[in-house]
């Protein structure tokens, strides 16, 4: 909408610099044909005229026996009036406000109906520049405000948000103290402080490799050491067929008793127990010790 | 003669033993534990135990076994049904009606109540009748097979059960279980002869939910389902034969880790912790190895497992091949601090293993042998792993520490030895406890008993040399572990057990050397040696005029004759004079090598072979001293206070090159505040090569001295300097770098420096501006991102210097705190803790170190009146569900408030605590506190002392603790601390003014009226019942004179004495009585093994044992039902007692010799027939009072 705006304004310029040019040229003829003055609606009469004359000058010379031969002189005549040329109004240059680099063409994927891009500033970036602050001063200087600003508005804010506890009774937002709150499991937030994974997280990188070599080392043993005494069951209960078998293959594998499957129940056993149990016979007491 | 627990058995060390002679009339072979049944949601405990035991003597017909809290439903032997007896006079030490509140009378009862159920002294809480129809079998020393059904709920003590209350199954809960205790503590958790003593095979098993792991002690044979597939049974086997003290267990939903570099090794830690687990275990096989080379001699146990869990009732507990650890010991690569913390709880539990767990003891006096041992090759590690001047260090403190510890109380006796009835009965009148058991021991007495054994183990090496001290100690070892592979009936396994008889003859075979006298200063003897010295150097003679004086009239210190080494440092070298002590010599000449030549410039040799050069521009022209060192070796157990002049302590500092001289000498220095003393601490600071310790110490020697120099300083304030090169960027020296914390030494120092700092002072007594704002910089730009290790212990610390640099507010008027008229200094300090303290709310640190350190800093900051005196803060922290380190540093604020402010209230709410809470250890540390920080003492008056409060304190200690030993005797030094020994002065004055002295057969004035002030006069004071006023330590007699008053206020007590008995049998406790004896039995169940007369037809009621037996600590209460008329038999009963007081008599007063010597004359009389007697008076006692025994004997016949 704003283009087609753009468009014709300019060219309403020219028809009306015309105009007022053919204007200009006939109030100087009436001046030389001797009239010192004109009323405007003859003046316009011969603008019109002129004007379209001027448009069919060809046909006028072909149609009147209009001698074309003759308008050089006549306009090298000597009391003709001169006038200055009219004001060059700047050419409209369109306005290339903000030109950024070249605007692209499309790429010949693209086919050419395709509407064109954009001008080049709507997707150009420029990357400036500023000098870096180097100065290590003002850099811890700047870390440290920077921790302790975040530190403080943190916990401010999480002081307002939650229960509090005061030093001063007559004062409890200067130094509000985020109230204490028992754990259910206090020592699981004490020996893996949040505080450490994170910087653990930061070190990982570097570590990462380092560990993997000597976990790899261990890696057998590590193996061995599943956390649910009842998942390491189930698996060890799987693998048993092949244990033995295994066991001759490698000598790695670790003879623990606490990583040993647990047994069935047998009924010999239980009658056993229950024998303890009604006290009737003792189990290995007595027998081991002869 | 069968002990009957009057003796508290003993007579077979005095012997000389050749063996090991059991208290006990039968041995114990094999013992059967399972637990059946363990629910978490009720805290109980189901199950059995089968004793199989030979009689060794033919008429046993009562078998004594120890059992606490244990519901007791059924006793069979060889299948028969047995009747049983259920008597626990631990429970209440002294009947509830009793109006005694001294603590004399109580500590007395509690030895006898203790030493009635004391295995060895053949004793128990429960008596089983062995059945008629099987005396023919016991007749003929056959065994027998005692089967016991009990259960347990809601123990109390023994076992602990930690159930976090969140959602899901108990394994995810992470609930768990474990037995703990202090000393012989298994009988709290199933029947069983509770001594070190005795030991058999053990089979264990344990049946628990099947996400659940059951450790303990041996070998896990197997895991078997129950046929529910829920719960599996852990088999245990344990062939060793091994002490019922030595049992523990387990149970919990632990992650297992096999040691990657010993197999035979299990870890198990908690759910999550793993990670944990394998870097803190990661070190233990260095140590297996270490005391396997140097004991050359392998670990006895086919396995070893440790285990980690929370709530822990010690850091550390070592049972048979197995060690229970507080899971607080865990930490990851990134701990510093506590890294070599838990190393040396690693080592000190093995060490253990080997002496205290596979070697076990003979008897309680045995104790030391053990506790040395295992202290002195954990010494060894210690040298090892960290170091000689580490080692030497840590000798040095242990060294501080006893030395304090006596002088203070007034002794620790290693051996003690009881002859029943002989003069030195009572070897330790001067505490408020009896030494004979372990159960009547102050805490802290047993841990400084531990530190000196270790440190007497030392002093023997240092006599026999190392080589053949290890030998001695494979000898012990290879001669148990020989007998342990033995059937039990070769009769070997009491080679198991150690004795100081046996550790003795064992040190000279192997070494020829005769170390009676050190023995007998060290360990027969209690108290440490306190040398004066002083010198003068003789420049005609060239020699140096040394003056050794001695204390040994203090409490807690004792005479050394013998040789004493003296190092003196002169010009030409170091020289090693070995000085004899005697009796009245007090001078000693020692020959100087060198005459003072300083013009020549000459290298100085050092003891190390070294040669140094010195500035001696310092020196005193006319002498070639350089320093004097008196006993180097720390060779003696003792304290020198030496005067030498300033510079020669400087340069010991300096050129010293033994770290104990170094630490003696900053210590000294304190009192010289010279710019020459600052610019040696200084140096001492600044040298690389320095002991770190040494270097920290220096540290808060120069912060003391600047503040003494505080005129005449000049510079900046002390260190700050050095600091800041030490550890600032050099571009910006108010930035501290980044932190990397990769030298050890220096992180160390890093720490220390700021905490001294804030100690500085100006003229104003005010920590200068300048002080304030590095520190506040230091924690502002305090910065570990590029750091391998946390900085929670840094930071911590860094709070710990803010709140030493607070001083007192200037108050005007008392005006109310408050936030307007807040120093601006303080302001920034209270701004910086807050924002840690909410800090840590969202990123916790380790340990939660930082939030410990703002505890803290708040508390100083209300004690210096900047912030109002409140103890609210601390009491949300001191609730149950925070970390035990933040409970424990919130209680001690607390504590301190209570003291400051006299506050009733607060008072009131931490003995509440010390009742209720789930946490044994916090129990135990808040009476720990409250001892060392009394909110009052017994000479001081306060509105907090009042007869509520004794009540309550005496209730705590006479019933209220009787499930944990350690807490009972934490109630007792409280009381000690807060009344002393005698009637606490704020009580009304008892009924009657009058009381009969039974020595002096006249009726005194009732010491207890006796103000406490008038007490004060100790020299003057004539009259021997005053002296019942004064700390036990000061008067010898003090306690046979409570012995012998009868406080007429107790006639009551008598009756009520007999009340409570007859009370017994409607206990709780004794569920079996009534209900499960059967009645056949009842005829039987009377048989008494009274002195002597073992096997003679029962003739007696049960209970008059029972007041016999109590009769030990409760005299009173025979004596007092007749009382109208005082017979003249009792005192025979009491001349015992008297005689108790007779030990000690190189502390005794002049004006007591000459009273000493007359009693001890009639003493030694009564004595005599003091056993004879005793048997005399205890049958008609116990006719002429039919009436209380039957009536006692009555509820339990009559159905």
């Amino acid at each position: 909408r704003s283009g087609s705006k753009h468009s014709t304004n300019p060219a309403d310029n020219y028809h009306l610099a015309r105009r007022r040019t053919l204007q200009v040229v006939v109030s100087s003829l009436l001046t030389e044909a001797g009239f010192e003055s004109a009323e405007k609606a003859s003046v316009e009469t011969l603008t019109e005229m002129l004007q379209s004359c001027d448009a069919g000058i060809k046909g006028m010379c072909h149609h009147t026996c209009f001698n074309v031969d003759t308008l050089p002189a006549y306009a090298k005549r000597s009391q003709r009036m001169v006038i200055t040329a009219p004001p060059v109004t700047n050419q409209p240059v369109t306005p290339k406000a903000l030109t950024a680099g070249q605007n692209r063409p499309h790429p010949p994927h693209i086919p050419s109906h395709f509407p064109e891009f954009p001008d080049p500033h709507t997707y150009i970036k420029t990357p400036t520049y500023r000098e870096p602050v180097s100065d290590y001063q003002v850099l811890r200087e700047k870390a440290a405000s920077q921790r302790r600003d975040v530190e403080r508005a943190l916990t401010r804010f999480m002081a307002k948000t939650g229960e509090t506890q005061s030093l001063f009774k007559d004062d409890v937002s200067t130094f509000p103290l985020i109230a204490a709150r028992p754990f259910t499991i206090p020592y699981l937030t004490a020996l893996l402080p949040s505080e450490l994974e994170m910087q653990q997280m930061e070190e990982t990188d570097s570590l990462e490799q380092d560990e993997q070599m000597d976990t790899e080392n261990l890696a057998l043993h590590v193996s061995t050491d599943d956390s649910g005494a009842e998942k390491e069951n189930a698996s060890v209960l799987q693998q048993n067929p092949a244990l033995p078998g295994s066991r001759n293959g490698e000598e790695s594998v670790i003879d623990n008793p606490y990583l040993r499957p647990v047994k069935k129940p047998k009924i010999l056993s239980s009658r056993a127990s229950w024998s303890l149990l009604l006290g009737t016979k003792s189990l290995a007491s007595g027998r081991e010790l002869g | 003669m069968p002990p009957t627990g009057l003796e508290p058995c003993k007579m077979n060390r005095k012997k000389g033993d050749k063996g090991f002679e059991s208290p006990r009339p039968y041995k114990l072979t094999h013992q059967v534990v399972c637990i059946n049944n363990i629910n978490f949601q009720r805290k109980s405990v189901v199950g059995f135990v089968e004793l199989t035991i030979f009689p060794t003597v033919a008429n046993l017909n009562r078998i004594k076994l120890n059992s606490k809290q244990c519901r007791i439903y059924r006793v069979r032997i060889n299948d028969l049904e047995a009747a049983f007896i259920y008597n626990d006079p631990t429970l209440e030490v002294c009947h509830s009606e009793s109006k005694q509140r001294n603590l004399n009378y109580f500590s007395n009862a509690y030895a006898a109540a203790v030493s009635a159920v004391d295995p060895d002294a053949g004793n128990g809480e429960l008596c089983i009748k062995v059945p008629s129809e099987l005396w023919r079998h016991v007749d003929e020393l056959k065994v027998l097979k005692i089967h016991i059904n009990f259960s347990l709920d809601q123990p109390k003590g023994g076992l602990h059960f930690v159930v976090p209350s969140v959602e899901g199954s108990m394994a995810e809960r992470g609930a768990h279980v474990f037995s703990c205790g202090y000393q012989n503590s298994t009988r709290f958790w199933f029947p069983c002869v509770d001594s070190y003593s005795e030991l058999c095979t053990w089979k264990l098993e344990f049946t628990v939910d099947a996400a659940m792991v059951a450790v303990s002690n041996g070998d896990l044979v197997e895991t078997v389902y129950t046929h529910d597939m829920r719960k599996k049974t852990f088999h245990y086997m344990l062939t060793i034969p091994t002490a019922a003290s030595n049992i523990s267990l387990a149970i919990g939903p632990f992650e297992i880790l096999v040691d990657p570099y010993m197999h035979e090794v299990t870890h198990f830690c908690l759910p999550q912790l793993l990670p944990l687990l394998k870097h803190t275990t990661s070190y233990l096989h260095e140590v297996f190895e270490f005391y396997e080379e140097i004991l050359t001699c392998r670990y006895p146990y086919s396995c070893f497992k440790t285990v980690f869990i929370d709530e822990a009732y010690v850091e550390v507990a070592a049972y048979a091949s197995m060690s229970i650890f507080s899971t607080n010991l865990l930490h990851s690569a990134m701990i510093i601090d506590e890294t070599p913390l838990t190393r040396r709880c690693l080592a000190q539990s093995l060490a253990q293993q080997f002496f205290g767990c596979f070697i076990s003891r003979m008897s309680w006096s045995d104790e030391w042998v053990l506790k040395g041992i295992s202290g002195y090759i954990y010494g060894l590690w210690m040298k090892k792993t960290f170091g000689v001047n580490e080692y030497r260090h840590w000798i040095k403190e242990e060294l501080d520490k006893i030395v304090a510890y006596e002088l203070k109380t007034g002794g620790v006796l290693l051996h003690p030895i009881f002859g029943g009835g002989k003069e030195k009965d009572n070897p330790a009148s001067h505490l408020h406890f009896s030494i004979k058991h372990p159960h009547t021991l102050s805490w802290e007495y047993y841990t400084m008993f531990q530190c000196k054994a270790h440190l007497v183990m030392r002093l023997i090496e240092n006599r026999i040399s190392m080589e053949f001290m290890l030998q001695v100690f494979n000898k012990l070892l290879s001669l148990a572990s020989t007998a342990s592979s033995q059937k039990f009936q070769s009769h070997m396994w009491s080679q198991m057990l150690v004795s100081t008889y046996g550790f003795l003859k064992s040190i000279s075979n192997v070494s020829g050397k005769d170390i009676q006298p050190l023995i007998k200063q060290w360990v027969d003897q209690s108290g440490v040696v306190k040398f004066y010295g002083s010198f003068a150097f003789n420049r005609k003679r060239n020699v140096l005029e040394l003056e050794i004086k001695q204390d040994y009239t203090s409490p807690g210190t004792q005479k050394y004759v013998g040789p004493l080494k003296v190092t003196v440092q002169e010009l030409d070298g170091s020289f090693n004079h070995t000085l004899q002590i005697e009796e009245n010599s007090l001078k000693h000449d020692i020959p100087c090598h060198s005459k003072s030549r300083r013009n020549k410039k000459k290298k100085i040799p050092l003891m190390n072979g070294e040669e140094v050069d010195m500035d001696l521009s310092a020196m005193d022209a006319d002498s070639p001293l350089l320093w004097i060192r008196i006993d180097p070796d720390m060779s003696v157990l003792r304290k020198v206070e030496f005067e030498q002049a300033d510079f020669m302590w400087q340069y010991q500092l300096r050129y010293e090159r033994d770290v104990v001289a170094q630490q003696e000498s900053i210590l000294a220095l304190e009192k010289f505040p010279t710019p020459a003393s600052r610019l040696a601490l200084t140096d001492t600071l600044e040298h690389e090569h320095c002991f770190y310790r040494v270097r920290m110490a220096a540290c808060f020697c120069l912060a003391k001295i600047a503040n003494s120099m505080v005129s005449t300083w000049t510079g900046p304030p002390a260190m700050k300097s050095l600091f800041t090169r030490m550890f600032c960027c050099k571009t910006c020296p108010n930035i501290v770098k980044t932190n990397n914390f990769m030298s050890f030494q220096s992180y160390f120092l890093q720490k220390t420096m700021p905490v001294a700092m804030a100690l500085l002072r100006d003229v104003h007594n005010l920590c200068p501006k300048e002080v304030l704002t590095f520190i506040l910089d230091l924690i502002k730009y305090n910065d570990n991102r590029k750091n391998k290790f946390s900085d929670n212990y840094y930071r911590a610390e860094m709070i710990d210097a803010l709140a030493n640099s607070v001083t007192p507010a200037v108050s005007v008027n008392n005006e109310v705190r408050t936030l307007d008229n807040l120093n601006p200094d303080v302001r920034l300090i209270l701004e910086e803790i807050t924002r840690f303290l909410n800090m840590e709310k969202l990123l916790p640190s380790y340990r939660h170190t930082i939030t410990v350190s703002c505890l803290k800093a708040i508390r100083v900051l209300q004690k210096n009146g900047h912030v109002p005196s409140d103890p609210a803060l601390f009491k949300s922290y001191a609730e149950y569900g925070h970390f035990v380190d933040i409970r424990i540093a919130a209680l001690e604020a607390v504590v301190d408030y209570t003291k400051v402010d006299r506050s009733y209230e607060e008072l009131q709410w931490l003995l509440n605590m010390i009742q209720t809470d789930p946490v044994p250890y916090v129990r135990h540390k808040i009476l720990n506190m409250l001892t060392k920080n009394p909110p009052f003492t017994k000479n001081l008056e306060s509105p907090l002392c009042n007869e509520a409060l004794v009540d309550q304190l005496w209730k705590l200690m006479n019933s209220g603790t009787s499930h944990d030993w350690r807490l009972r005797c934490g109630a007792v030094d409280l009381y000690f601390t807060l009344f002393g020994l005698s009637r606490p002065s704020c009580l009304p004055l008892p009924e009657l003014g009058l009381v009969l002295n039974l020595k002096e057969k006249k009726a005194v004035l009732n010491p207890t009226i006796i103000p406490e002030t008038a007490a004060g006069n100790q020299e003057a004071a004539s009259n021997p019942s005053s002296h019942a006023q004064l700390g036990g330590f000061q008067n010898p007699f003090s306690c046979s004179q409570e012995e012998e008053e009868i406080d007429m206020d107790t006639v009551h007590d008598s009756q009520a004495f007999i009340s409570h008995h007859l009370n017994m049998l409607e206990r709780p406790s004794t569920p079996g009585l009534s209900k499960y004896r059967p009645a056949s039995s009842r005829s039987s169940l009377i048989p008494q093994h009274s002195s002597g007369s073992d096997g003679t037809p029962p003739t007696k009621p049960p209970w008059t044992v029972e007041l016999a037996r109590k009769g030990a600590g409760k005299e009173q209460s025979p004596l007092e039902m007749s009382v109208p008329a005082v017979p003249a038999a009792p005192l025979s009963l009491f001349a015992k007692e008297a005689a108790a007081s007779k030990h000690g008599e190189h502390r005794r007063r002049h004006e007591h010799k000459k009273k000493k010597k007359k009693h001890r004359h009639k003493h030694r009389h009564r004595h005599r027939h003091d056993a004879r007697e005793r048997e005399r008076d205890r049958e008609p006692f116990a006719f002429s009072s039919p009436a209380s025994g039957r009536s006692a004997r009555s509820p339990s016949l009559s159905d």
